[in-house]
Parts: C-alpha cells; sequence; structure tokens
C-alpha cells in the first residue's frame, strides 16, 4: 500500500503558518518588485501593466537631473563625514564603557544609547537651533559654519549614528583580552602604542563595519535631515521633494538605484560581519589551545561572496542597459499605433452611439471629448493622483472644470484612470532635457512635476 | 650577592579583601625563586604588583634597589609571562617575539636578527613567519618566554605559564625553562600551584596562603622542615596525627595522640621555638618514612625506643594499624592503613625490592617511624586535599 | 574622585585619555545633552525672528504649550482641535501600527527560529536583511505606486470584481497605515527572532511532552522567553511610526496630517521655530514616557531595548 497523505491537526497548522510566512514575504519584496519594474516600463506613469516597453530611458532622465547629480555628491559627503566622526565617537564612547565607575555604568550608557531611541525629526530640531544659539552666542556671520546644512547635517545624523557604531564596538570589545593590553605594556610599548598595534588592529574588523553601518544609515536618513539641510539638498531630500510633488517613473529609476546601492553597502556590511565572526571562532579555538591550522585572510576583494555580488551587479546593470536601448524605438511605435487604433475604435463608438441616442447635449459632450481628449484624461487622473499633493489641489479644481462632465458621461468607467491614450501625446521627443519632455508627454502627475521642483 | 627584587611590608587590598598581607621577600640577582600557593592565595596580585599593574595598598616594592613606586609597566625593568600568554594573534612569530624592539623604534633588519636568535635558544629555529595560531601549546609557551626575553628584561614573571599543557610537555618544559634561565642568567620569578614544578625548579620556594608567605626556603627545607602545618600538609603527602603536647624541649616534642604518644621533631620558626607543653599539636609524617615493625604494637615511645627491631632498626614511635589496601605502583607500594582514633586512613609507601610484601588486607600490623623524620607543628590550617 | 582620574589617566596615558575624555564629552554634552536642553529652553520663549534672539523680547513663556491645547495664546476657551486631534491620532495610529506588526511577526519570528530549517532559514533570515536596507521614502513611494488610482491594487479589485471604481486608498489613510506598518516591520521581526532563536529547542519539546497544547506553550514558555525581544521591538516600531516623516508626507491625504508634518510645518512654513520646539518637545516626552511605560510593564532593562 502506498502511504496515504494524512491530514492532521498538526498538519493543517504547519501548512498555514508557511502560508502566513510565504503571503508576509510577498507582503516585504511585493512593493519593491513593483516599484522596481516600473522603473523600466515606457509608460509614463509608473505602473506594472500593463507593461508596454522595456526601457531604461528613465534613467537617462535622472542622469540628465543636475539637482539629483548634486544631491547624490552632497549625500556622499555627508556620507563620509558622518563616517569620519561616528566611528571614533562610538569608538571613544564603547572604550569608556569599560572604563567609567560600576555605579556611573548606567547612567553613562542611558545617555549615549538614548539618541536611538529619540524620534529623528527631534534630533534634527535640537541641532539645527543648538548651533544657531551657538552662533549668535559668538556673534558669527550666517554663512559660518554653524548656519552651514552640511556641518550640521553631519553633527545632527552622527548623533545618533555615533550610537548604532557604538554598539558594534561594545559587542567586538566584549571578546577582547585585556592581557594583550597589558602584555604589551609590559614589553615597554607607550599607552599610545599599545592602543595602536594592539587594540586598532583587534578592531579593524568592527571599524569597517561600523563604517559601512555609519554611511549607510547616513546615506538613507531623512527625518533628520530634512531639518538640517538648511538651503542644501540630499538624495534623500530631493527624493521626497519630487515624490511629494507628484509621481513619474523615473523616481523608481532612482530608487532602483538606491536600492542597489544600499544592498550593495548592506551585502559588504553582511560580508564583514560574517567575516569578522568567523575570525572570532578562529581566535576562540586559538584561546582553547586547539591546534589550529589558520587560513591566511584573504585580501577582502577576493573574498566570493564579494566577487559574486560585483559580478551580478556588472552582469545585471549591462545586460538591462543593452535590453533597454535595443527595440525601443520599435516597440513604442507598436505601443502607439495599437492606442490610436483603439482611441479611433472608441471614437467610432462613441459617435455611433451618440448618433444612435441622436440627442443634441450628449453628441456635444463627445464632440468635446474628442477634441479635448488630452484634457479630459488629465482631468480624470488628477482626480485620482492628484490628491496625492496637497499643493495640487487647487490645480487640480481648475483642470475638474473640463473634466468632470466628460467623466461622468464617459460610457467606460475605467477609462478615467487610464491617463495614456490620449493621441497627441505618445511621440515624446527625445532630445529635449528631463523636465521638458516629461511636460510633453504630461498625464496628471507630470504636469505637477515641472512646476514641482524644490521647494 | 645583593637583592634584586624586594618585598617590604607590601599588603594588598581589593576594597575590604586582603589579597596580600605584610609581604617581606627578598630575591637575589640570577635566582628561580617561585611563588607556590593553591588558587586564589593572591599570587598573581603579588606578580602584578611587582611588574607595575597594581599599586600596594601599602609598602614597598624595589627592584636593583630602585623603589618602583608610581613607575609604570612599562618602564620597569621586568617582562611578564602571562597564565594565558596573551601572544598577540595578529602578528607572526617573528613580530611576537621582537615586539618589545618594535616599540623602541628598532629597525627592521635589527628585529630580524634578534628573532633568530631567540628562536635558535627557544629551538624553534626557521618558524618566524608562523602566525601564533600555526603553533603548538608547547612552541607558543616558548614563543612567548621569548617574546619577554627580547625585551631584556632584569627579571622575568612567569604566571603558571604550564598550567596548560599536558602532563608530558609540561615535565619537558620544566627542564628547558631551567636551562634558558641557566643560560640567559636573570631573575625568574616563577609562579605555580604545582608543588613539583617549585621543588624541581626553583633555587627558592615561597609558600603562600591566603595572601601570607607561610614559609621561604630552598626546596629540600619546604619538603623536610615545614615551619607550619599549612606547607606540611600542602607540600608533598602527609599523614596527620593531631594531639596534645606533653612535653617539649628545644628539638623533640611528645604529643599525646589517639594513635598513642608520638615523639617528633620540634619545628622552629624564624629560630623561635613553637610549642609549649598543653598546646594543640599535629604530628606529621611522611609515608615514605613509615615502616613496618616486627612484633606486637607499643603504644609507648619509650619503651619503643629501647627495643630493637630485628628488620627497621631502632624506630621512635610505634602504632598499631590494621592494613585495610594495597595498591601495586611498580616502583611503589602503597599501603593504606586504618589506626583507631585517625579519621584519616594512614598511608604508607614502601619501594618495591622485588619480594613480595607478603602482608595482606586485615591483617593487624604495627607501623613504626624515627622522630626525626616526623615533625611537631602548632594545630593551623590545612591545606584543602 | 581625584584618584579615579589620576588612575584614569595612568591607565590610558596623556594622550589617549584626552582623546577619550574630549570626543565622549563632545558627543554627550555638544551633541546630546546640551541640544535638547537648548531646545527645551527655546520651546519656552517668545517668537521673535533671529536677530532679536538673547534679547528683552526673546523672554520666557509657555504660550507654545499653550498653543497645543487651547490653538490661542490668550484665551482657553476653547481647545486646539485640530493639533490636539492630529496628536492623538499619531498616537494612536503609532500603537495601532505597532500591534500591527507584533501580530504579524510574532508568527514569521518564530516559524523562522522553529519551524524553518537549514539552508531555507539562512536564506529567510538573510532576505529579510533587504528591504530593512531600503530607505523609508522608497518604501513609502512603492506603496504610493501599488495604492494609486490605476495602481496594482486597484486594478486587480477592479478586474476581480470586488469594486466598480477605483477606491481612493490614499484619502481614506489605508495606504498611510499600511506604508507605516510596512516601514518598520523589520524592526520588529530582528529583536524578535533573535531573542526567539536564542529559546532552547528542548524547552518547547519539554513542554509538549508534558501535553501543554500550542497556545499554552506560547504563553508560558516561548513569549516570556522572547520579552526583552518584543519590548524592543515595540519600543523602536512606536518611536518610529510615531516620529515617522517620510511616509505620512508622501502618503498621507490631504486632510490628514501627523504630528510631525505640524512640526515640520512651524518650522518650514510658518517659521515658527518656537511651537515646532514646543511640540517636538512633546513628541520627545510621549517617547521618553513610552519607553520608561515598556521598561516598567516588561521589567526590561533599557541595553536590552536598544541593541
Ligand atoms: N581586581 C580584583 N578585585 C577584587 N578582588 C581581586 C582582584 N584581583 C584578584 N582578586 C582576589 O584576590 C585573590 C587572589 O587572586 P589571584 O589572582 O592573585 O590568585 P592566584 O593565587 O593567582 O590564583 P590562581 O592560581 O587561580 O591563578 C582572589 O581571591 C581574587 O578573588
Ligand atoms: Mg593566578
Amino acid at each position: 500500500m502506498t502511504p496515504r497523505f494524512i491530514l492532521t491537526a498538526e498538519r493543517v497548522r504547519n501548512g498555514f503558518a508557511a502560508l502566513f510566512v510565504l503571503g508576509f514575504f510577498a507582503y516585504l519584496f511585493g512593493p519593491l518588485i513593483i516599484m522596481g519594474v516600473t522603473a523600466f516600463n515606457s509608460s509614463a506613469f509608473p505602473r506594472m501593466s500593463p507593461f508596454e516597453c522595456f526601457t531604461v530611458e528613465w534613467f537617462d532622465v535622472l542622469a540628465n537631473d543636475a539637482k539629483l547629480v548634486e544631491g547624490l555628491r552632497n549625500s556622499l559627503f555627508i556620507g563620509v563625514g558622518v563616517v569620519l566622526l561616528a566611528v571614533p565617537l562610538g569608538l571613544s564612547g564603547a572604550l569608556m564603557l569599560t572604563q567609567v565607575k560600576e555605579r556611573v555604568r548606567p547612567w553613562y550608557y542611558t545617555i549615549v544609547i538614548s539618541p536611538i531611541l529619540v524620534p529623528g525629526v527631534v534630533l534634527g530640531i535640537s541641532t539645527l537651533l543648538f548651533w544657531d544659539r551657538i552662533g549668535t552666542m559668538f556673534g558669527a556671520s550666517r554663512d559660518s559654519i554653524f548656519y552651514d546644512g552640511f556641518f550640521l547635517t553631519i553633527i545632527g545624523q552622527a548623533t545618533f549614528i555615533s550610537a548604532y557604531t557604538m554598539l558594534v564596538f561594545i559587542s567586538r570589545l566584549q571578546r577582547f583580552d585585556v592581557s594583550q593590553e597589558e602584555a604589551a605594556l609590559d614589553l615597554g610599548a607607550t599607552h599610545v602604542q599599545t592602543f595602536r598595534k594592539i587594540l586598532l588592529p583587534f578592531l579593524k574588523p568592527a571599524i569597517l563595519s561600523a563604517a559601512v553601518l555609519a554611511f549607510l544609515a547616513s546615506f538613507e536618513n531623512y527625518n533628520t535631515t530634512v531639518f538640517t539641510i538648511v538651503s542644501e539638498s540630499t538624495l534623500t531630500t530631493f527624493l521626497a521633494g519630487k515624490v511629494r510633488h507628484g509621481i513619474n517613473p523615473s523616481i523608481s529609476a532612482l530608487a532602483v538605484i538606491i536600492v542597489v546601492i544600499t544592498l550593495l553597502g548592506a551585502a559588504l556590511h553582511e560580508v564583514l560581519k560574517r567575516r569578522e565572526a568567523a575570525a572570532e571562532k578562529e581566535t576562540a579555538r586559538i584561546a582553547a589551545g586547539e591546534l589550529a591550522r589558520r587560513r591566511r585572510v584573504k585580501p577582502f576583494a577576493l573574498e566570493p561572496a564579494v566577487l559574486l555580488i560585483a559580478l551580478v551587479f556588472v552582469a545585471g546593470l549591462g545586460s538591462a542597459y543593452f535590453a533597454g536601448t535595443i527595440g525601443v524605438e520599435e516597440c513604442k511605435a507598436q505601443v502607439k499605433a495599437e492606442k490610436i487604433r483603439q482611441a479611433q475604435e472608441r471614437t467610432r463608438q462613441r459617435e455611433a452611439k451618440a448618433m444612435f441616442q441622436n440627442a443634441p447635449a450628449a453628441s456635444e459632450a463627445a464632440g468635446q471629448q474628442i477634441q479635448s481628449t488630452d484634457k479630459s484624461e488629465r482631468a480624470g487622473v488628477s482626480q485620482f493622483q492628484g490628491i496625492f499633493d496637497v499643493g495640487n489641489l487647487k490645480d487640480q479644481a481648475g483642470a475638474d472644470d473640463g473634466g468632470d462632465g466628460a467623466a461622468q458621461q464617459s460610457p467606460l468607467g475605467t477609462e478615467n484612470f487610464n491617463p495614456i491614450f490620449a493621441p497627441q501625446n505618445l511621440s515624446p521627443p527625445i532630445d529635449s532635457s528631463g523636465d521638458n519632455r516629461n511636460d510633453n508627454r504630461s498625464d496628471g502627475d507630470n504636469r505637477n512635476d515641472n512646476r514641482g521642483g524644490d521647494q | 650577592m645583593s637583592a634584586d627584587v624586594q618585598l617590604d611590608e607590601v599588603w594588598i587590598r581589593f576594597g575590604d579583601f586582603v589579597a596580600a598581607r605584610d609581604i617581606n621577600i627578598s630575591i637575589r640577582q640570577g635566582e628561580f625563586f617561585s611563588f607556590l600557593g593553591p588558587s586564589g592565595c593572591g599570587k598573581t596580585t603579588l606578580l602584578r604588583a611587582v611588574s607595575g599593574f597594581l599599586q600596594p595598598s601599602q609598602g614597598r616594592v624595589s627592584i636593583g634597589g630602585r623603589d618602583m613606586a608610581g613607575i609604570g609597566p612599562n618602564k620597569r625593568p621586568t617582562a611578564l609571562i602571562f597564565q594565558n600568554l596573551a601572544l598577540f594573534p595578529l602578528m607572526t612569530v617573528w613580530e611576537n617575539i621582537t615586539f618589545a624592539l618594535e616599540v623602541r623604534g628598532a629597525g627592521r633588519a635589527a628585529r630580524r636578527k634578534k628573532a633568530e636568535e631567540l628562536l635558535e635558544l627557544i629551538a624553534l629555529p626557521g618558524q618566524g613567519e608562523k602566525m601564533v595560531s600555526e603553533l603548538s601549546g608547547g612552541q607558543r609557551q616558548r614563543v612567548a618566554i621569548a617574546r619577554a626575553l627580547a625585551a631584556e628584561p632584569s627579571v622575568l614573571l612567569l604566571d603558571e605559564p604550564l598550567s596548560a599543557l599536558d602532563l608530558k610537555l609540561r615535565q619537558h618544559m620544566r627542564t628547558e625553562l631551567r636551562a634558558i634561565q641557566r643560560r640567559v642568567g636573570i631573575t625568574f620569578i616563577y609562579i605555580t600551584h604545582d608543588q613539583g614544578e617549585a621543588l624541581t625548579m626553583s633555587d627558592h620556594v615561597a609558600v603562600m596562603s591566603h595572601g601570607v608567605i607561610e614559609q621561604v626556603g630552598d626546596g629540600n627545607s619546604i619538603y623536610n622542615r615545614p615551619e607550619s602545618a599549612f606547607v606540611a600538609s600542602f607540600v608533598g603527602e602527609n599523614n596527620l596525627f593531631s594531639g596534645t603536647v606533653a612535653a617539649t624541649d628545644d628539638a623533640y616534642v611528645t604529643v599525646d595522640s589517639p594513635a598513642g604518644r608520638l615523639r617528633a621533631r620540634h619545628a622552629m620558626r624564624g629560630g623561635k621555638a613553637q610549642l609549649a607543653a598543653g598546646d594543640s599539636a599535629f604530628v606529621f609524617v611522611r609515608p615514605e618514612s613509615l615502616k613496618f615493625a616486627a612484633g606486637a604494637s607499643s603504644a609507648s615511645a619509650e619503651a619503643s625506643s629501647t627495643e630493637a627491631s630485628s628488620s627497621t632498626g631502632a624506630l621512635d614511635n610505634r602504632i598499631g594499624a590494621r592494613i585495610h589496601q594495597q595498591e601495586f605502583e611498580g616502583n611503589f607500594w602503597q599501603v593504606f592503613c586504618d589506626v583507631d582514633g585517625v579519621d584519616k586512613r594512614v598511608k604508607l609507601s614502601m619501594v618495591n625490592d622485588g619480594a613480595s610484601m607478603g602482608r595482606g588486607p586485615g591483617e593487624e600490623v604495627t607501623l613504626g617511624f624515627n622522630a626525626d623524620l616526623a615533625v611537631a607543628l602548632p594545630q593551623g590550617e590545612l591545606a584543602a586535599e | 574622585m581625584f584618584a579615579y582620574w589620576q588612575n584614569f589617566f595612568r591607565k590610558h596615558g596623556a594622550a589617549l585619555s584626552v582623546f577619550l575624555l574630549a570626543s565622549v564629552g563632545f558627543w554627550i554634552f555638544m551633541m546630546i545633552l546640551l541640544p535638547q536642553a537648548f531646545m527645551l529652553d527655546f520651546s519656552l520663549r517668545a517668537n521673535v525672528p533671529p536677530p532679536k534672539w538673547g534679547s528683552d523680547a526673546h523672554h520666557y513663556t509657555a504660550e507654545h504649550y499653550r498653543y497645543m491645547l487651547y490653538g490661542s495664546a490668550q484665551s482657553v476657551d476653547s481647545y486646539n482641535f485640530v493639533d490636539l486631534s492630529v496628536f492623538a491620532r499619531t498616537i494612536v495610529a503609532a500603537i495601532f501600527v505597532t500591534l500591527i506588526d507584533l501580530a504579524l511577526c510574532y508568527p514569521v519570528a518564530y516559524y523562522l527560529a522553529h519551524a524553518a530549517t537549514g539552508g531555507w532559514r539562512r536564506l529567510m533570515v538573510l532576505s529579510l536583511i533587504v528591504p530593512f536596507w531600503v530607505n523609508e521614502l522608497l518604501r513609502a513611494f512603492a506603496f504610493k505606486i501599488m495604492f494609486g488610482g490605476n495602481g496594482i491594487i486597484n486594478n486587480a479589485l477592479l478586474w476581480l470584481g470586488v469594486i466598480d471604481q477605483p477606491y481612493d486608498f490614499i484619502r481614506n489613510s489605508v495606504a498611510l497605515y499600511s506604508g507605516l506598518s510596512y516601514a518598520y516591520i523589520l524592526l520588529m521581526i530582528f529583536p524578535i527572532y533573535n531573542a526567539v532563536e536564542s529559546l532552547d529547542r528542548n524547552q518547547i519539546e519539554a513542554a509538549r511532552d508534558l501535553g501543554s497544547p500550542w497556545w499554552r506553550i506560547h504563553k508560558r514558555v516561548v513569549i516570556p522567553h522572547a520579552k526583552p525581544g518584543i519590548t524592543s521591538g515595540c519600543t523602536m516600531v512606536f518611536m518610529l511610526t510615531a516620529g515617522a516623516l517620510a511616509a505620512p508626507q508622501i502618503l498621507g491625504g490631504p486632510s490628514s496630517l501627523w504630528f510631525t508634518q505640524i512640526i515640520y510645518q512651524a518650522f518650514n512654513q510658518a517659521g515658527n521655530w518656537a511651537r515646532g520646539s514646543a511640540y517636538a518637545i512633546i513628541l520627545l516626552v510621549v517617547c521618553i514616557l513610552f519607553v520608561l511605560l515598556m521598561m516598567r510593564v516588561f521589567k526590561v532593562k533599557l541595553g536590552e531595548i536598544a541593541r
């Protein structure tokens, strides 16, 4: 007899659990995947379906955006600054923890760990105010360092990022054998020599992973930065401005880039952590007196994981770029032809319907619709997308004048939120700069984008 | 020769806890000096005070005649070999060895040369490029010694350096250590709780207990002429009879014990008599000093002292006992006997001369020993088994 | 005390001691304590333009806190329903989001730690790190795309015939709450996973042997063990949600505000830094109270929360 599958309560429960976990992961990754896909869809509105043509044009749009490049440069600069500040601070904080008296330690720890538990906006505001006051106290001029967006942002971010790096160092220091320090001193080394030659080499992996952690945390910080950055912009504040003033696939493209960068960073961080853990085990074995054939630590660049990541990254980039540039134009032309055909079809249907009903009002509306397809479509979209932005409400109201009538009378409800079948919108001029182009391919949101800029 | 390391009335306290109590020791230039004591008695603490990691709460540490107060470990002419060796795992063997030169700013060529010399000395030539983790336990041990010697200390401090090694290696390293010490000719201060180590290697041994120095002397005097009950019970094996002093003179003490009246040497301490009639006392007899006496037992020391024994000659003391068990150890017979009124079984060691012992468990026997081979001491704390 | 510092200097040498003290001192005073103190001070002063700061016009007043309550610096007749309701909504929603995340994460963390095996588990745990590192703005953006009028969700619902008009998820705050739950969910799952994973599997087996039903095993064995992780996760999620700015800015409907947005407006639009600081102080106090409450209720130490 073949063993039959018996449905037990246990199995049912396990099945449900597995389903639940599956759902959870879908929930985690779904949005990111959808966002990623929209970056490669030639559709002017970030969407996954219908997927029109595979394209990398949105990345070109980005590359031509001077503001973005500037924000990116600022983010990198601030990230480096934060690393340079937060790593020594975290290290000192961790070293100090081992030194303060037993009685003081809980208080000390509470204070240095508290920035992690304070909302980012609060940190940003307090940093901004504090240095402002200090600047006033010294009578410093408005363009002195106390009012400088870079300085403030680095200080503000380092306040809590130092606590992160400190945690990294604490966990490493817990495994430090103090007698090594004493041995060095005993052999005549000065305190500074002992620190440089014994403690620092021991902490090196932790310093590396703390640096990566600090950079990532700085690179993706928004809440603190938005207050401290003053008149400058970083990648995140630029991104926030763009998202708030309407969405278009170039943001998805930017998202893909940022995700890739952060993921590479995160992978690096993970690899570093693993290396550290492996080294840890090794030292533990040595301490236990086991005779271990020590593997020489490979240079970092030769780590298989690092190589693999780099390879996948380069291959993905290359193939995506090729796929995105070849055959896009033909595909677009096809889609355009198809849309024109559909639009004509609909127009014919409406005309037929209007003639059939023979009602003057309806026919007039239909006529209007044909003439102002663009406008009604914009309105249709803005009904659903325009409200994303409080600032857009006024414009939306204006657009609604023409839109409302058409929308109500439109026989097909779904048409209203399908923005891209206006025939005159389907031929994008490739030459112009990003903003202009968006203007031409206008739909509800891109229209907002031109005005959006930075506020 | 002059005193190289001197401790005068040194006290070390951790809060209320006294880790070292009124320590007075002087160690001569070039000698191999050991501290011996059970775990937690304060040996490491004392060594840390000498090497400068710890300031004595009171008293004076001087090295080479110089008071060391306020001088940090990196400025003292000492080098310490740590209990766990504390080799630098991220450096190669030769980098480890020449660390002391590196921090003094010596050039690479000079360091390599010194490293080769020292590797030669510790019998690891050509192994300088290895990582520490690629060495065996004994090799690491020797690297730690070389690393300390490279600092050219006038005093080398060793904190139980052999405790992590297995028995064979430990015995081998003992000989090596002693040889190295003879070759370099500097003072070694050696810490151990293994008495075999202390007795075989040292010129002098200080026995410690609970932060107090119980006795200082060479191996022979520590073993044969213990001055306190602790030393007698800690160093070597000893049979113990407790009782009350009946009579005493400068040379001998007579003690009334449940095993009978026993006569033993009177141990002096600092040249002073320690016992008077009426005091509680312990009589210690080593297993190898006990003999089987022929004939019936006599509880009287006076009686037995006049009696001539056919097999063992005159024995000052005789004790009636019953054999409980005997163990054959090749070169020795170990015999355990019950003695009425004595809690712990009395142990007797007999050299195996090839003849059968001729006795068996349950047999009534008479044990005897000479007064010169037993010692009477005031009752006091004993070493834990 | 003097002896302590003397010892400290001797132990580390002058150069290192000075570096340690200076850097830790700078961090603690110039970056953590004084800025908060100055913000408190600032929030208690009148709102005057920067040139007048420190002058007589910049006097102490509680008007900004009063404003939060009454909507006016002078009258106490009516309450400031706008700000108060935003505040209440923020706090309640943050608690709500925290609970949702807890409910979602606990089973998953338990499953990952004790039901999944070997390579699969490692892969799943590793892949959790991926969304963890994605910028919170982008996570909100992804939700905006999904929940948009012709986003995938509306399209799917329309296709299924559940609705016949696109549903406005944004205006109805559905997008916001989902986005917030999503944004910080990994700060819930990691601490719980770490805590549950350290539980000895034998304990669960033993409890099962003794005939405990599965829910009792969780109640008596797993949850008590995972308490520090749960506390840590809840605290971080609450704090980050209540203090979130990006997600409400992107996903919030036109009529609904988040408390941080009011602070943001006070700074960037109304130019009333003093009121902004007062509101920031209020947010800070709420977060501190929440942390204290969690520490008290779950009897865990601060060190176990912030890891
Ligand atoms: N820093 C300290 N603070 C408080 N007590 C200490 C400190 N260092 C050592 N002690 C105490 O002093 C006593 C002696 O310790 P020490 O390390 O000198 O022992 P030891 O003789 O070296 O033992 P072992 O053979 O186990 O190494 C112990 O009871 C120990 O608990
Ligand atoms: Mg010790």
